[in-house]
Protein backbone atom coordinates (compact mmCIF):
# COMPACT_ATOMS: atom_id res chain seq x y z
CA UNK A 1 0.00 0.00 0.00
CA UNK A 2 1.09 3.26 -1.02
CA UNK A 3 1.34 6.33 2.06
CA UNK A 4 2.96 9.01 -0.80
CA UNK A 5 3.06 10.77 -3.73
CA UNK A 6 5.80 9.49 -5.63
CA UNK A 7 9.19 11.33 -5.03
CA UNK A 8 9.55 11.98 -8.96
CA UNK A 9 6.08 14.17 -9.13
CA UNK A 10 6.10 17.58 -8.53
CA UNK A 11 2.91 17.94 -7.12
CA UNK A 12 0.17 20.78 -7.46
CA UNK A 13 -2.70 21.67 -5.29
CA UNK A 14 -5.11 23.52 -7.46
CA UNK A 15 -7.75 24.59 -5.03
CA UNK A 16 -6.33 25.79 -1.31
CA UNK A 17 -6.38 28.82 0.81
CA UNK A 18 -4.99 31.37 3.09
CA UNK A 19 -6.92 33.60 5.37
CA UNK A 20 -6.82 36.81 6.82
CA UNK A 21 -5.67 37.25 10.53
CA UNK A 22 -7.66 39.35 12.92
CA UNK A 23 -5.25 42.56 11.91
CA UNK A 24 -6.69 41.81 8.35
CA UNK A 25 -3.40 41.23 6.69
CA UNK A 26 -2.31 37.32 6.21
CA UNK A 27 -2.24 34.74 8.75
CA UNK A 28 1.30 34.25 8.49
CA UNK A 29 0.86 31.14 11.24
CA UNK A 30 -1.42 29.70 9.21
CA UNK A 31 -0.16 29.80 6.40
CA UNK A 32 3.26 28.19 7.00
CA UNK A 33 1.34 25.28 8.98
CA UNK A 34 -0.36 24.57 5.67
CA UNK A 35 3.05 24.64 3.88
CA UNK A 36 4.12 22.26 6.43
CA UNK A 37 1.62 20.09 6.51
CA UNK A 38 1.77 20.10 2.50
CA UNK A 39 5.01 19.50 2.69
CA UNK A 40 4.53 16.37 4.96
CA UNK A 41 2.56 14.91 2.26
CA UNK A 42 5.04 16.01 -0.37
CA UNK A 43 2.29 18.23 -1.92
CA UNK A 44 5.04 21.02 -3.38
CA UNK A 45 2.85 23.94 -4.50
CA UNK A 46 -0.50 25.14 -3.91
CA UNK A 47 -2.78 27.33 -5.63
CA UNK A 48 -4.41 29.78 -3.21
CA UNK A 49 -6.91 32.45 -2.96
CA UNK A 50 -8.90 34.19 -0.48
CA UNK A 51 -12.42 33.97 -1.78
CA UNK A 52 -15.14 36.15 -0.04
CA UNK A 53 -18.31 34.03 0.85
CA UNK A 54 -21.07 36.58 1.13
CA UNK A 55 -23.60 37.69 -0.74
CA UNK A 56 -22.35 40.49 -3.02
CA UNK A 57 -18.76 41.67 -1.77
CA UNK A 58 -17.79 45.08 -2.76
CA UNK A 59 -14.78 45.67 -5.59
CA UNK A 60 -12.74 47.24 -2.38
CA UNK A 61 -13.39 43.92 0.00
CA UNK A 62 -12.88 41.95 -3.26
CA UNK A 63 -9.46 44.17 -3.40
CA UNK A 64 -8.18 43.69 0.40
CA UNK A 65 -9.15 40.06 -0.17
CA UNK A 66 -6.70 39.48 -2.73
CA UNK A 67 -3.62 41.43 -1.09
CA UNK A 68 -3.98 38.47 1.48
CA UNK A 69 -3.06 36.17 -1.26
CA UNK A 70 -0.49 38.36 -2.70
CA UNK A 71 0.92 38.64 0.60
CA UNK A 72 1.31 34.96 0.68
CA UNK A 73 2.94 34.87 -2.68
CA UNK A 74 5.95 37.20 -1.09
CA UNK A 75 6.21 35.20 2.01
CA UNK A 76 6.76 31.56 0.12
CA UNK A 77 7.21 30.36 -3.86
CA UNK A 78 5.22 27.30 -3.30
CA UNK A 79 2.06 29.37 -3.03
CA UNK A 80 0.48 30.10 -6.78
CA UNK A 81 -2.05 32.44 -6.43
CA UNK A 82 -5.56 32.65 -7.60
CA UNK A 83 -7.64 36.22 -8.01
CA UNK A 84 -11.09 36.14 -6.42
CA UNK A 85 -13.55 38.53 -8.02
CA UNK A 86 -17.21 39.61 -8.09
CA UNK A 87 -18.83 39.24 -11.51
CA UNK A 88 -21.73 41.27 -10.20
CA UNK A 89 -19.02 44.23 -10.52
CA UNK A 90 -17.86 43.52 -14.11
CA UNK A 91 -15.71 46.78 -14.74
CA UNK A 92 -13.92 45.90 -11.72
CA UNK A 93 -14.04 42.57 -11.67
CA UNK A 94 -11.61 42.68 -14.67
CA UNK A 95 -10.18 45.47 -13.35
CA UNK A 96 -8.45 43.48 -10.14
CA UNK A 97 -7.99 40.00 -12.89
CA UNK A 98 -5.59 42.73 -14.85
CA UNK A 99 -4.41 43.77 -10.92
CA UNK A 100 -3.88 40.25 -10.27
CA UNK A 101 -2.63 38.22 -13.13
CA UNK A 102 -0.97 41.03 -15.38
CA UNK A 103 0.54 43.22 -12.74
CA UNK A 104 1.05 40.31 -10.05
CA UNK A 105 2.05 37.08 -11.34
CA UNK A 106 -1.24 35.19 -10.36
CA UNK A 107 -2.40 32.16 -12.55
CA UNK A 108 -5.71 31.84 -12.11
CA UNK A 109 -9.40 32.92 -11.22
CA UNK A 110 -11.37 31.98 -8.29
CA UNK A 111 -15.47 32.06 -8.47
CA UNK A 112 -17.59 31.37 -5.21
CA UNK A 113 -21.42 31.18 -5.70
CA UNK A 114 -22.30 35.14 -6.00
CA UNK A 115 -23.55 34.13 -9.95
CA UNK A 116 -24.07 30.51 -11.22
CA UNK A 117 -21.19 29.86 -13.88
CA UNK A 118 -23.91 30.32 -16.59
CA UNK A 119 -25.32 33.25 -15.21
CA UNK A 120 -24.53 36.01 -18.29
CA UNK A 121 -23.61 38.18 -15.57
CA UNK A 122 -19.96 36.13 -15.91
CA UNK A 123 -19.54 37.26 -19.37
CA UNK A 124 -16.64 40.21 -18.42
CA UNK A 125 -14.81 37.98 -15.93
CA UNK A 126 -14.68 34.58 -18.53
CA UNK A 127 -13.76 36.96 -21.65
CA UNK A 128 -10.47 38.65 -19.28
CA UNK A 129 -9.70 34.90 -18.34
CA UNK A 130 -9.36 33.71 -21.78
CA UNK A 131 -7.32 36.81 -23.22
CA UNK A 132 -5.16 36.70 -20.37
CA UNK A 133 -5.11 32.32 -20.43
CA UNK A 134 -5.77 31.69 -16.86
CA UNK A 135 -8.15 29.18 -15.74
CA UNK A 136 -11.52 29.99 -13.97
CA UNK A 137 -11.60 28.02 -10.73
CA UNK A 138 -15.28 27.89 -9.26
CA UNK A 139 -16.97 26.68 -6.23
CA UNK A 140 -19.50 23.58 -7.19
CA UNK A 141 -21.75 20.88 -5.76
CA UNK A 142 -24.88 19.10 -6.36
CA UNK A 143 -25.92 19.81 -3.17
CA UNK A 144 -28.84 17.17 -1.46
CA UNK A 145 -29.50 19.00 1.81
CA UNK A 146 -31.92 22.00 2.73
CA UNK A 147 -29.51 23.51 4.72
CA UNK A 148 -27.09 23.72 2.42
CA UNK A 149 -29.25 24.70 -0.94
CA UNK A 150 -30.53 27.27 1.84
CA UNK A 151 -27.40 28.91 2.27
CA UNK A 152 -25.91 28.86 -1.55
CA UNK A 153 -29.01 29.10 -3.40
CA UNK A 154 -26.86 30.05 -6.41
CA UNK A 155 -24.44 27.06 -6.37
CA UNK A 156 -23.51 25.84 -9.38
CA UNK A 157 -22.92 22.28 -10.76
CA UNK A 158 -22.34 19.85 -13.71
CA UNK A 159 -25.47 20.78 -15.70
CA UNK A 160 -24.55 24.78 -15.48
CA UNK A 161 -20.49 24.01 -16.20
CA UNK A 162 -21.56 22.44 -18.63
CA UNK A 163 -23.79 25.19 -20.38
CA UNK A 164 -20.95 27.49 -19.29
CA UNK A 165 -18.44 25.57 -21.46
CA UNK A 166 -20.68 26.44 -24.23
CA UNK A 167 -20.85 29.77 -23.46
CA UNK A 168 -17.67 30.54 -23.21
CA UNK A 169 -15.37 28.33 -25.05
CA UNK A 170 -12.36 29.57 -25.04
CA UNK A 171 -12.32 29.91 -21.18
CA UNK A 172 -10.74 27.15 -19.36
CA UNK A 173 -13.21 26.20 -16.07
CA UNK A 174 -12.45 23.63 -13.49
CA UNK A 175 -15.34 22.39 -11.42
CA UNK A 176 -14.13 22.50 -7.75
CA UNK A 177 -14.24 19.64 -5.55
CA UNK A 178 -15.78 16.84 -6.68
CA UNK A 179 -15.71 15.83 -3.23
CA UNK A 180 -17.41 19.06 -1.78
CA UNK A 181 -20.04 17.22 -0.09
CA UNK A 182 -22.50 16.91 -3.03
CA UNK A 183 -23.69 13.94 -5.01
CA UNK A 184 -20.41 13.68 -6.78
CA UNK A 185 -22.08 10.69 -9.05
CA UNK A 186 -24.69 13.45 -10.45
CA UNK A 187 -22.01 15.65 -11.44
CA UNK A 188 -19.85 12.46 -12.94
CA UNK A 189 -22.53 11.56 -15.11
CA UNK A 190 -23.30 14.94 -16.81
CA UNK A 191 -19.71 15.56 -17.53
CA UNK A 192 -19.02 11.79 -18.19
CA UNK A 193 -19.83 12.24 -22.07
CA UNK A 194 -19.25 16.40 -22.15
CA UNK A 195 -15.45 17.85 -22.82
CA UNK A 196 -14.65 21.01 -21.91
CA UNK A 197 -15.00 21.13 -18.09
CA UNK A 198 -11.84 20.66 -15.40
CA UNK A 199 -12.68 18.83 -12.16
CA UNK A 200 -10.96 19.09 -9.11
CA UNK A 201 -10.71 15.97 -6.16
CA UNK A 202 -10.71 18.38 -3.45
CA UNK A 203 -12.82 18.19 -0.36
CA UNK A 204 -13.70 16.15 2.43
CA UNK A 205 -15.66 13.39 1.16
CA UNK A 206 -13.18 10.14 0.62
CA UNK A 207 -16.47 7.53 -0.50
CA UNK A 208 -14.90 4.54 -1.84
CA UNK A 209 -14.10 4.50 -5.37
CA UNK A 210 -14.45 8.49 -5.67
CA UNK A 211 -11.49 9.43 -7.34
CA UNK A 212 -11.18 6.17 -9.61
CA UNK A 213 -14.67 6.77 -10.40
CA UNK A 214 -13.76 10.54 -11.51
CA UNK A 215 -11.05 9.31 -13.45
CA UNK A 216 -12.94 6.50 -15.69
CA UNK A 217 -15.25 9.32 -16.38
CA UNK A 218 -13.44 12.07 -17.23
CA UNK A 219 -10.25 10.65 -18.26
CA UNK A 220 -7.17 11.40 -16.66
CA UNK A 221 -6.25 14.51 -18.46
CA UNK A 222 -9.48 16.37 -17.48
CA UNK A 223 -9.21 15.75 -13.62
CA UNK A 224 -6.61 17.74 -11.22
CA UNK A 225 -5.56 16.81 -7.80
CA UNK A 226 -6.17 19.10 -5.09
CA UNK A 227 -7.60 19.38 -0.96
CA UNK A 228 -8.99 22.38 -0.62
CA UNK A 229 -7.58 21.81 2.94
CA UNK A 230 -8.71 18.24 3.31
CA UNK A 231 -5.07 17.24 2.98
CA UNK A 232 -4.96 13.52 3.87
CA UNK A 233 -8.44 13.42 2.22
CA UNK A 234 -7.01 14.42 -0.72
CA UNK A 235 -3.87 12.47 -0.78
CA UNK A 236 -5.26 9.64 0.57
CA UNK A 237 -8.16 8.95 -1.98
CA UNK A 238 -5.52 9.81 -4.74
CA UNK A 239 -3.64 6.83 -3.77
CA UNK A 240 -6.22 4.89 -3.07
CA UNK A 241 -7.39 4.65 -6.58
CA UNK A 242 -5.09 2.56 -8.01
CA UNK A 243 -4.11 4.97 -11.21
CA UNK A 244 -1.04 3.75 -13.41
CA UNK A 245 1.51 5.91 -12.56
CA UNK A 246 1.17 8.32 -16.10
CA UNK A 247 -1.92 8.79 -14.56
CA UNK A 248 -0.98 9.60 -11.11
CA UNK A 249 1.55 12.01 -12.82
CA UNK A 250 -0.74 13.70 -15.16
CA UNK A 251 -3.38 14.29 -12.33
CA UNK A 252 -1.01 15.42 -10.02
CA UNK A 253 1.52 17.94 -11.92
CA UNK A 254 0.76 17.85 -15.34
CA UNK A 255 -2.14 19.02 -16.25
CA UNK A 256 -2.17 21.56 -13.74
CA UNK A 257 1.19 22.68 -15.21
CA UNK A 258 -0.79 22.84 -18.77
CA UNK A 259 -3.79 24.89 -17.26
CA UNK A 260 -1.34 27.47 -15.27
CA UNK A 261 1.33 27.42 -17.97
CA UNK A 262 3.78 26.87 -15.67
CA UNK A 263 7.44 26.05 -17.16
CA UNK A 264 9.32 23.15 -15.22
CA UNK A 265 12.58 23.72 -13.45
CA UNK B 1 -3.89 -1.52 13.92
CA UNK B 2 -7.40 -1.86 15.14
CA UNK B 3 -10.65 -0.32 13.19
CA UNK B 4 -13.41 0.07 15.16
CA UNK B 5 -15.53 2.12 12.33
CA UNK B 6 -16.23 -0.10 9.96
CA UNK B 7 -19.76 -2.08 8.35
CA UNK B 8 -21.72 -4.87 6.65
CA UNK B 9 -24.56 -5.10 4.39
CA UNK B 10 -26.16 -3.48 1.43
CA UNK B 11 -26.15 0.33 1.58
CA UNK B 12 -29.74 1.36 -0.79
CA UNK B 13 -28.67 4.69 -2.19
CA UNK B 14 -25.23 3.82 -4.00
CA UNK B 15 -22.82 1.17 -4.86
CA UNK B 16 -20.56 0.80 -2.05
CA UNK B 17 -17.77 -2.27 -2.77
CA UNK B 18 -16.48 -4.93 -0.35
CA UNK B 19 -19.96 -4.92 1.91
CA UNK B 20 -19.16 -8.71 2.31
CA UNK B 21 -17.44 -9.61 5.42
CA UNK B 22 -15.11 -11.80 3.46
CA UNK B 23 -14.56 -8.73 0.94
CA UNK B 24 -14.43 -6.02 3.77
CA UNK B 25 -11.45 -8.21 5.64
CA UNK B 26 -9.74 -8.40 2.73
CA UNK B 27 -9.57 -4.79 2.23
CA UNK B 28 -8.83 -4.24 5.91
CA UNK B 29 -5.45 -6.36 5.36
CA UNK B 30 -4.46 -5.01 1.95
CA UNK B 31 -4.43 -2.06 4.89
CA UNK B 32 -2.51 -3.46 7.62
CA UNK B 33 -5.57 -3.71 10.00
CA UNK B 34 -5.75 -6.50 11.60
CA UNK B 35 -9.02 -6.49 13.56
CA UNK B 36 -11.91 -4.45 12.86
CA UNK B 37 -15.73 -3.51 14.91
CA UNK B 38 -18.43 -4.11 12.22
CA UNK B 39 -21.93 -2.85 12.82
CA UNK B 40 -24.80 -4.24 10.17
CA UNK B 41 -26.02 -1.53 7.77
CA UNK B 42 -29.48 -3.34 7.20
CA UNK B 43 -30.15 -2.77 10.99
CA UNK B 44 -30.76 1.09 9.96
CA UNK B 45 -33.54 0.33 7.53
CA UNK B 46 -35.68 -3.03 9.41
CA UNK B 47 -38.26 -1.77 11.43
CA UNK B 48 -37.41 -4.90 13.72
CA UNK B 49 -33.77 -4.28 14.05
CA UNK B 50 -32.65 -7.65 15.37
CA UNK B 51 -32.74 -8.94 12.66
CA UNK B 52 -29.64 -7.23 11.19
CA UNK B 53 -27.74 -8.29 14.50
CA UNK B 54 -28.55 -11.74 13.62
CA UNK B 55 -27.63 -11.28 10.17
CA UNK B 56 -24.22 -9.78 11.53
CA UNK B 57 -23.60 -12.58 14.10
CA UNK B 58 -23.81 -15.49 11.10
CA UNK B 59 -22.33 -13.11 8.80
CA UNK B 60 -19.18 -12.57 10.64
CA UNK B 61 -18.51 -15.80 12.60
CA UNK B 62 -16.41 -17.41 10.34
CA UNK B 63 -14.05 -14.41 11.36
CA UNK B 64 -14.24 -14.31 14.77
CA UNK B 65 -11.22 -13.12 15.94
CA UNK B 66 -10.88 -10.38 13.42
CA UNK B 67 -14.33 -8.72 13.54
CA UNK B 68 -16.20 -8.03 16.26
CA UNK B 69 -19.84 -7.31 15.88
CA UNK B 70 -21.60 -4.07 16.91
CA UNK B 71 -25.10 -4.77 17.93
CA UNK B 72 -27.78 -2.07 16.18
CA UNK B 73 -31.08 -1.08 18.92
CA UNK B 74 -34.02 0.83 18.47
CA UNK B 75 -34.97 1.54 21.73
CA UNK B 76 -38.25 2.85 20.25
CA UNK B 77 -38.89 -0.73 19.03
CA UNK B 78 -40.58 -3.35 20.66
CA UNK B 79 -38.72 -5.80 22.90
CA UNK B 80 -35.32 -4.37 22.52
CA UNK B 81 -34.33 -5.62 26.23
CA UNK B 82 -34.65 -8.69 24.95
CA UNK B 83 -32.90 -8.40 21.44
CA UNK B 84 -30.27 -6.59 24.01
CA UNK B 85 -29.44 -9.21 26.12
CA UNK B 86 -29.79 -11.69 22.67
CA UNK B 87 -26.85 -9.46 21.35
CA UNK B 88 -24.48 -10.01 24.70
CA UNK B 89 -25.57 -12.73 25.97
CA UNK B 90 -25.81 -15.01 22.89
CA UNK B 91 -24.52 -13.32 19.92
CA UNK B 92 -21.47 -12.48 21.28
CA UNK B 93 -21.83 -8.35 20.34
CA UNK B 94 -19.46 -5.95 21.89
CA UNK B 95 -20.99 -2.78 21.37
CA UNK B 96 -24.33 -0.91 20.59
CA UNK B 97 -24.90 1.09 18.06
CA UNK B 98 -28.18 3.77 18.63
CA UNK B 99 -28.98 5.57 15.50
CA UNK B 100 -31.60 7.96 16.43
CA UNK B 101 -31.53 9.96 12.87
CA UNK B 102 -33.23 6.77 11.17
CA UNK B 103 -35.18 4.93 13.48
CA UNK B 104 -36.49 8.50 14.85
CA UNK B 105 -36.51 9.23 18.12
CA UNK B 106 -34.05 11.29 20.66
CA UNK B 107 -31.24 9.83 22.53
CA UNK B 108 -32.93 11.79 25.80
CA UNK B 109 -35.90 9.84 25.26
CA UNK B 110 -36.20 8.07 28.97
CA UNK B 111 -36.48 4.55 26.53
CA UNK B 112 -33.34 5.33 24.94
CA UNK B 113 -31.48 6.42 27.99
CA UNK B 114 -32.59 3.08 29.74
CA UNK B 115 -31.46 1.17 26.79
CA UNK B 116 -28.08 2.63 27.04
CA UNK B 117 -28.22 1.85 30.93
CA UNK B 118 -28.94 -2.03 30.11
CA UNK B 119 -26.16 -1.80 27.59
CA UNK B 120 -23.81 -0.05 30.10
CA UNK B 121 -24.70 -2.26 32.66
CA UNK B 122 -23.98 -5.37 30.38
CA UNK B 123 -20.06 -4.04 29.75
CA UNK B 124 -21.01 -2.84 26.33
CA UNK B 125 -19.86 0.47 24.90
CA UNK B 126 -22.33 2.73 23.11
CA UNK B 127 -21.88 3.57 19.28
CA UNK B 128 -23.11 7.10 17.80
CA UNK B 129 -22.98 7.89 14.28
CA UNK B 130 -22.68 11.50 14.10
CA UNK B 131 -23.90 10.03 10.31
CA UNK B 132 -23.44 7.69 8.43
CA UNK B 133 -23.04 9.56 4.67
CA UNK B 134 -22.09 12.92 4.42
CA UNK B 135 -25.91 14.71 3.97
CA UNK B 136 -25.00 16.89 1.34
CA UNK B 137 -25.09 13.97 -1.17
CA UNK B 138 -27.64 11.86 0.41
CA UNK B 139 -30.09 10.21 -1.45
CA UNK B 140 -33.42 12.19 -1.06
CA UNK B 141 -35.24 9.62 0.32
CA UNK B 142 -32.29 8.95 2.73
CA UNK B 143 -32.31 11.15 5.97
CA UNK B 144 -30.45 14.68 6.19
CA UNK B 145 -30.74 14.67 10.07
CA UNK B 146 -27.34 14.02 12.03
CA UNK B 147 -26.45 13.05 15.75
CA UNK B 148 -24.81 16.41 17.13
CA UNK B 149 -22.28 16.69 19.75
CA UNK B 150 -24.53 18.14 21.94
CA UNK B 151 -26.70 15.16 22.09
CA UNK B 152 -23.87 12.81 22.70
CA UNK B 153 -22.33 14.98 25.34
CA UNK B 154 -25.99 15.22 26.93
CA UNK B 155 -26.42 11.06 26.91
CA UNK B 156 -22.79 10.71 28.64
CA UNK B 157 -24.12 13.53 31.52
CA UNK B 158 -27.54 11.28 31.55
CA UNK B 159 -25.64 8.09 31.80
CA UNK B 160 -22.23 8.85 33.48
CA UNK B 161 -21.37 5.35 33.82
CA UNK B 162 -21.66 4.46 29.89
CA UNK B 163 -18.85 4.66 27.28
CA UNK B 164 -19.74 6.72 24.25
CA UNK B 165 -17.76 6.64 21.00
CA UNK B 166 -18.98 8.87 18.22
CA UNK B 167 -18.43 8.18 15.07
CA UNK B 168 -18.12 10.29 11.92
CA UNK B 169 -17.90 13.79 13.55
CA UNK B 170 -15.60 16.40 12.57
CA UNK B 171 -14.99 18.26 15.63
CA UNK B 172 -12.07 20.76 17.10
CA UNK B 173 -10.49 20.58 20.56
CA UNK B 174 -11.46 24.74 21.15
CA UNK B 175 -15.14 23.00 20.37
CA UNK B 176 -14.90 20.01 22.81
CA UNK B 177 -13.56 22.81 25.64
CA UNK B 178 -16.53 24.91 25.31
CA UNK B 179 -18.93 22.40 25.86
CA UNK B 180 -21.64 24.22 27.41
CA UNK B 181 -21.98 22.58 31.40
CA UNK B 182 -17.90 21.53 31.21
CA UNK B 183 -15.18 20.35 30.39
CA UNK B 184 -15.40 17.44 28.08
CA UNK B 185 -17.07 14.09 29.76
CA UNK B 186 -14.89 11.36 31.15
CA UNK B 187 -17.16 8.99 29.08
CA UNK B 188 -17.25 10.36 25.74
CA UNK B 189 -14.89 8.47 23.24
CA UNK B 190 -14.17 9.59 19.54
CA UNK B 191 -13.54 8.09 16.13
CA UNK B 192 -10.55 9.76 14.39
CA UNK B 193 -11.79 9.73 10.68
CA UNK B 194 -12.67 13.44 10.33
CA UNK B 195 -10.18 14.46 12.62
CA UNK B 196 -7.25 16.44 10.59
CA UNK B 197 -3.66 16.21 11.42
CA UNK B 198 -1.36 17.81 8.79
CA UNK B 199 -3.58 20.50 8.32
CA UNK B 200 -4.13 21.97 12.49
CA UNK B 201 -3.19 18.84 14.38
CA UNK B 202 -6.60 18.64 15.73
CA UNK B 203 -6.49 15.03 16.24
CA UNK B 204 -3.01 15.55 18.33
CA UNK B 205 -5.34 18.19 20.02
CA UNK B 206 -8.02 16.15 20.83
CA UNK B 207 -6.09 13.00 22.09
CA UNK B 208 -3.95 15.79 24.01
CA UNK B 209 -7.41 17.17 25.50
CA UNK B 210 -9.33 13.76 26.38
CA UNK B 211 -6.35 11.34 27.02
CA UNK B 212 -5.29 8.57 24.23
CA UNK B 213 -7.32 6.23 25.62
CA UNK B 214 -10.59 8.10 24.31
CA UNK B 215 -9.47 8.77 20.99
CA UNK B 216 -9.96 5.45 18.68
CA UNK B 217 -8.97 5.00 14.88
CA UNK B 218 -11.77 4.68 12.54
CA UNK B 219 -11.61 4.49 8.46
CA UNK B 220 -15.60 4.04 7.36
CA UNK B 221 -14.81 1.35 5.35
CA UNK B 222 -16.21 0.10 3.50
CA UNK B 223 -18.18 3.22 2.60
CA UNK B 224 -14.86 5.59 2.81
CA UNK B 225 -11.48 5.02 1.35
CA UNK B 226 -9.29 3.23 4.61
CA UNK B 227 -5.97 5.51 3.73
CA UNK B 228 -7.18 8.90 4.98
CA UNK B 229 -7.98 7.84 7.83
CA UNK B 230 -4.58 5.96 8.21
CA UNK B 231 -3.23 9.11 7.25
CA UNK B 232 -4.39 10.93 9.91
CA UNK B 233 -2.85 8.74 12.56
CA UNK B 234 0.62 8.72 10.81
CA UNK B 235 0.77 12.14 10.71
CA UNK B 236 -0.59 13.04 14.25
CA UNK B 237 2.17 14.85 16.20
CA UNK B 238 1.74 11.98 19.03
CA UNK B 239 4.35 10.35 21.39
CA UNK B 240 4.31 6.61 20.64
CA UNK B 241 2.59 5.48 23.39
CA UNK B 242 -0.75 7.98 22.13
CA UNK B 243 0.14 6.44 18.66
CA UNK B 244 -0.32 2.78 19.60
CA UNK B 245 -3.52 3.45 21.92
CA UNK B 246 -4.89 5.32 19.34
CA UNK B 247 -4.22 2.93 16.50
CA UNK B 248 -5.76 -0.24 18.46
CA UNK B 249 -4.91 -0.08 22.24
CA UNK B 250 -7.87 2.07 22.95
CA UNK B 251 -10.56 0.08 20.84
CA UNK B 252 -9.41 -3.24 21.87
CA UNK B 253 -9.95 -1.79 25.79
CA UNK B 254 -13.14 -0.06 24.86
CA UNK B 255 -14.91 -3.32 23.45
CA UNK B 256 -12.98 -5.63 26.27
CA UNK B 257 -10.86 -7.61 23.35
CA UNK B 258 -8.01 -6.91 25.57
CA UNK B 259 -9.49 -9.18 28.50
CA UNK B 260 -8.66 -12.33 26.02
CA UNK B 261 -12.26 -12.36 25.61
CA UNK B 262 -11.89 -12.16 21.71
CA UNK B 263 -12.49 -15.47 21.13
CA UNK B 264 -15.90 -15.62 22.85
CA UNK B 265 -17.47 -15.43 19.49
CA UNK B 266 -21.47 -15.97 19.31
CA UNK B 267 -23.49 -18.79 20.27
CA UNK B 268 -26.14 -18.61 17.42
CA UNK B 269 -28.59 -21.07 17.54
CA UNK B 270 -29.83 -22.81 14.11
CA UNK B 271 -33.40 -21.53 15.61
CA UNK B 272 -32.53 -18.03 16.24
CA UNK B 273 -31.25 -17.52 12.39
CA UNK B 274 -33.04 -15.10 10.38
CA UNK B 275 -35.50 -16.29 7.22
Amino acid sequence: MRYTIPSEIDCIDVHNHVHPGRDGQLDRTAAAALLEGCTRLRIRRLCVSNPLTGDQPSPEEVRRANDVVLDALAMSDRFIGFCFVNPGFAREAVAEIRRCVVDHGMRGVKLYHQYLVCDPAQTAVMECAAELGVPVLMHAGKVMDAQTRRLQPRLSNAEHFVRAAAMFPRTTLIQAHIGGGGDWEWNLRHLETRPGVYLDISGSVVDAGIVRRTVAALGADRVCFATDGSLEEGVGKLLAAGLTAPELRLICQGNAERLLRLRRG
Amino acid sequence: MYDIHTAMGHWPFRRVPNQAPDALRRLLEEHGIDGAAVANTHGLFYKNCHDANLELAEAIAPHAGFLTGVATLNPAYAAWERDLAACAEILGLRAVRLAPQYHGYALGDPAAIALVRAATAMGLPIFLPHRVVDVRQRHWLDTEQTTSLGEAVGLCRAVPEARVLVTELAVSAGALRALEGGPVCGNLYLETSRLASCHGQVLAQVVKLMGPEHVVFGSGAPFKEILPAQLKVRHADLTAAERKAVSGGSARRLLGLDRGQSERGNRLPWSHRPS
